[in-house]
């Protein structure tokens, strides 16, 4: 056998970037395995609770960046009870113990304290980059910590928090000395802002790139801010209300017409059809846009605005759009390879909304569409099976048509044949949601056609177990799946019990599974925890005389080698 | 399957064990209730809320599947058009009784200030307008909602709405 020297396997395996890759070094055999862990720099923890932080910070004591989730995927919808876990305290606290030259930390989905932030910002002397996204359970003054204690902070990144506002001081914190932001965003931040510390904060930050303010951001003080940084490639506007007699809105159109680095736009809280006319001259340049938080924005105003930005690659809409809309964004945007559409009515049934039409257009003008994710009434499916001709390229596919288990309207039939176009022809797929009136078949054919398939997100689709059972079995690669309201039992949950090891998680909630099926798969197997959730007020009362056929509320199940959690609260059963 | 006439009451035999019932017809139950719930349509507002069971209510804040940003930004805008009306006081200088005028019926203040006009049967000028109004002419003022009087037409419309109390047509000459 070949003898390879140490210095020769860390020179190759340096080239490896993807946690799979390097993952997989690491099991050829123990001197690799230490040549890669002693090597690692980013480390990648999907669930929190797979793995104990003691363990990672052991395994990987240089990592200088941790990515870390917390949360189920559908603990985004108020799916998941507010208390249920994702604490970042023992991973902060591990890390500080273990890898202070950390540089980089993100977490999604976690519980995050005021007290493990100033644990962060006060542990890590190297400290570059915070990501927090959609986590919950600090306020300002977390913020003020990190602000006070990191030297040399590049980025700040807060993507939909609920941050509690315990003032406007946090901006202010960051010493004179802070020089070295590239990426500041607070647009979640619901409180004041003190906008002169922010002004003077920009000014004394040359390689600022990255801008995303929040409502409390007027025309007037966007203006000032523009002014310091025109060499922004991404600005997330504050609040948008201008009326075009002010001298604020002249100013604006002067202020965009020097930023000639912009190429991502978002915010436009409050934002009327009159200010638009001030971002015209940056549209050309514009690589992403987000408007789904300026429901004012609409007909044919909107539809300008989207038409001037033909490099657009990422749009980011409300339905209001409507399908002419999509119809002329089709025409003007031929490099669109994201597209989303979010719902602009959630209580009634719009009439102005998208449809199959809006689709069906965007798909045979825009081919390099990879990414989409599309609310709508309706779906037929021709329609589906068109796009799935028209665009092949589709990695991520989330079809939400709002009323649930709706048919095709135009044939009252499922939506089966529309969903097994897409998988058909849609080779890299690899993340799927499906909607609509939907049967066991299209279960079938995504666990025929659709290899590359790792996260699926079903919701009151399928007639029997077998729906679940070919999804389980065919999908070689599926890492993540939750299900809602569908009736799958536990015949379907205990088909093929080691394939849940394969698998990152598995979520069900309002299905068929019962305390008997669940407990046996737990019993089956040991390496994954299996967690019910029962919220329901009865659930102390019935705890003992809980019989097995009880249906349960929520079941979440993971693979671990950390054995079952310590910290989870009284409604959460770990079997 | 999928068959939606079939009532759930019909299919659910004499034992009362759920795991005995036929799973579609409890399967359809969940999709009528969400189904329901979205045809409540405009008539839906938070108050209504409280006339659902909790279960109900729930089953209402999970779908559609948004996150919890987009949700409270899009009841915000839903907050302000399920009151189909919203009529302010308006008083003209000089007259001791005031009127009362929906704004909701108004798109704009063009129309605002031609109904104003109508009403009070004098010209009400606009800010932004150069000539020299007369002295027989008004201007329109509304109070905001921190108790200041301000000059109607320099918001958007939009914001007007958001923080408009009540409306003032006062002589020209005092501005």
């Amino acid at each position: 056998m070949t003898y390879f020297p140490e210095e020769v396997v860390e020179h190759i395996v340096d080239f490896l970037g993807s946690h799979r890759d390097r993952n997989a070094v690491s099991t050829v055999c123990k001197a690799w395995y230490q040549v890669e862990r002693l090597s690692r720099r980013n480390v990648f923890v999907g669930n929190c609770y797979a793995i104990r932080p003691e363990r990672v910070m052991a395994r990987f004591p240089w990592m200088k960046s941790l990515s870390v989730k917390g949360k189920p995927h559908f603990a985004d919808f108020n799916l998941v009870p507010y208390d249920w876990g994702g604490f970042a305290q023992p991973w902060i606290e591990a890390a500080a113990r273990g890898c202070p030259c950390l540089e980089e930390l993100r977490l999604k989905r976690m519980v995050v304290t005021d007290d493990d932030l100033e644990l962060l910002a006060r542990s890590f002397p190297n400290f570059k980059s915070l990501v927090l996204v959609s986590c919950e359970g600090f306020s300002t003054d977390g913020l003020a910590a990190i602000a006070t204690y990191c030297r040399g902070l590049r980025e700040l990144d807060l993507q939909e928090n609920e941050v509690e506002d315990h003032g406007c001081q946090w901006l202010s914190c960051f010493p004179d000395s802070c020089t070295s932001l590239v990426s500041l965003n607070f647009a979640c931040l619901k409180g004041e802002i003190n906008a002169n510390a922010l002004e003077r904060l920009v000014a004394r930050c040359p390689d600022l790139r990255s801008l995303k303010l929040n409502r409390a951001i007027s025309v007037e003080s966007l203006n000032r801010i523009l002014a310091r940084a025109p060499h922004l490639v991404d600005l997330g506007t504050g609040s948008m209300t201008v009326n075009h007699h002010t001298e604020a809105y002249h100013r604006l159109i002067n202020t965009f017409l020097r930023c000639k680095s912009l190429r991502s736009l978002s915010g436009f809280w409050d934002a009327s059809s009159c200010c638009l006319q001030a971002v015209y001259p940056v549209c050309v340049n514009l690589a992403a846009l987000n408007l789904s938080y300026a429901p004012a924005i609409q007909g044919d105003d909107l539809i300008k605005l989207i038409c001037l930005c033909f490099r657009l690659q990422k749009l980011w809409v409300l339905d209001c759009i409507g399908d002419k809309g999509l119809a002329a964004v089709a025409s003007s945007c031929k490099d669109l390879q994201e597209l989303r559409v979010f719902p602009s009515d959630i209580y009634g049934a719009g009439t102005t909304a998208v449809t199959e039409e809006g689709l069906v257009a965007i798909s045979s003008g825009c081919p390099k569409l990879n990414s989409l994710l599309y609310f709508c009434y309706q779906m037929t499916n021709t329609a589906l099976v068109t796009v799935a001709k028209n665009c092949p390229h589709f990695t991520r596919f989330r079809l939400c048509i709002l009323d649930p288990g709706k048919p095709d309207p135009v044939t009252n039939q499922p939506l089966d044949e529309g969903f097994g176009a897409i998988v058909r022809s849609c080779k890299n797929l690899r993340r799927l949601s499906l909607s609509g009136l939907l049967t066991d078949k299209v279960f079938l054919y995504i666990g025929m056609h659709a290899e590359h398939l790792e996260m699926l997100s079903i919701a009151f689709a399928g007639d029997s177990d077998k729906g679940m059972v070919y999804v389980l079995n065919g999908c070689k690669n599926l890492r993540k799946l939750e299900i809602r309201d569908c009736p799958f039992g536990d015949d379907a949950l205990l088909k093929d019990v080691t394939k849940y090891e394969t698998m990152r998680s598995l979520w069900m909630s309002s299905c068929d599974v019962t305390l008997r099926g669940c407990r046996a798969l737990a019993a089956k197997m040991p390496s994954l925890n299996v967690e019910i959730i029962n919220e329901s007020d009865e659930a102390d009362e019935f705890q003992e005389n809980l019989s097995d056929l009880h249906k349960v509320e929520k079941l979440y199940v993971y693979r671990t080698v950390a054995g079952g959690r310590t910290d989870a609260p009284d409604f959460v059963w770990i079997l | 399957m999928g068959d939606q006439s079939n009532s759930p009451s019909s299919s659910i035999d004499s034992s009362s064990h759920p795991a005995l019932c036929s799973t579609s017809s409890i399967f359809q139950t969940r999709r009528d209730l969400l189904s329901t719930d979205l045809k409540l349509g405009l008539g839906l507002s938070t108050s209504a809320l409280h006339g659902c069971s909790s279960k109900e209510r729930e089953q209402l804040s999970h779908w559609p599947p948004i996150k919890p940003l987009l949700r409270s930004t899009l009841e915000e805008k839903v907050h302000r058009s399920h009151s189909k009306t919203f009529f302010v006081k308006v008083y003209m200088e000089g007259l001791p009784i005031g009127r009362k005028l929906d704004l909701l019926s108004h798109n704009g203040y063009d129309s605002l200030m031609r109904t104003l006009r109508r009403m009070f049967r004098t010209t009400i000028t606009c800010p932004d307008t150069s000539r020299v109004p007369p002295e027989k002419a008004h201007v329109l003022t509304y109070e905001d909602e921190e108790g200041d009087w301000m000059m109607v037409g320099d918001v958007p419309w939009e914001f007007f709405l958001r923080t408009v109390k009540r409306l003032k047509i006062t002589r020209a000459d005092k501005c």
